[in-house]
């Protein structure tokens, strides 16, 4: 009768603490719409350093600061994108020269 | 008035996106594994996966309705 009570009372505390998490989770807009998800990461990336600089601060450790990269996916990409498209388009044209230009050399050879 | 532009937007709030409920769902998976699965795997490859799909879901939502203004409600007191 003890162990009975004792597990649901057991069982109880984890639902309760299951359920709180599914809340926070729920009440910071983490498993909302895709508006509210991007915001939530905002919020995250600004508070999230100044909490971890004031807890190294509160334990005394030192961690080395993380190395600036200046790395731009969206401008490497479109770059990219740029460069095969004009590649693509001139093709034709360099093909016909580099073709004419080869044969050229072909008969010089030949003669 | 740039719908290109547009359009970079949606991708990168689809990607902000799918980080926050990857984590989210990674997170919620870990807290059900200790707590009532006795620690094994299988509740956080759950939790990531529906993450994914929930992330995935709003993402096509958001491609696929090209006139819906994305704004917020200021009550007027």
């Amino acid at each position: 009768l003890n162990c009975s009570a004792f597990d649901s009372f057991r069982f109880m505390i984890k639902g309760g603490l299951a359920g709180a998490a599914v809340y926070v989770a729920y009440d910071q807009g983490l498993l909302g719409s895709g508006t509210e998800g991007a915001e939530a990461l905002k919020k995250a990336q600004e508070t999230l350093p100044p909490a971890i600089q004031e807890w190294t601060n509160y334990l005394g450790w030192e961690i080395p600061t993380p190395p600036k990269i200046d790395f731009s996916i969206s401008n490497y990409w479109n770059k990219g994108v740029h460069k095969v498209m004009s590649a693509l388009s001139v093709a034709p044209t360099r093909a016909c020269e580099y073709t004419v230009e080869g044969w050229k050399y072909v008969k010089d050879l030949v003669k | 008035m740039a719908s290109e532009g547009d359009l970079g937007r949606k991708w990168d709030r689809c990607l902000a996106d799918s980080a926050v409920k990857l984590g989210a769902g990674f997170g919620l998976g870990i807290v059900f594994s200790v707590i009532f699965f006795k620690r094994r795997t299988w509740p956080i490859a759950f939790g990531s996966g529906m993450g994914l799909g929930m992330a995935y879901s709003n993402c096509q939502h958001d491609f696929q309705s090209p006139y819906l203004l994305h704004g917020k409600f200021v009550k007027v007191s």
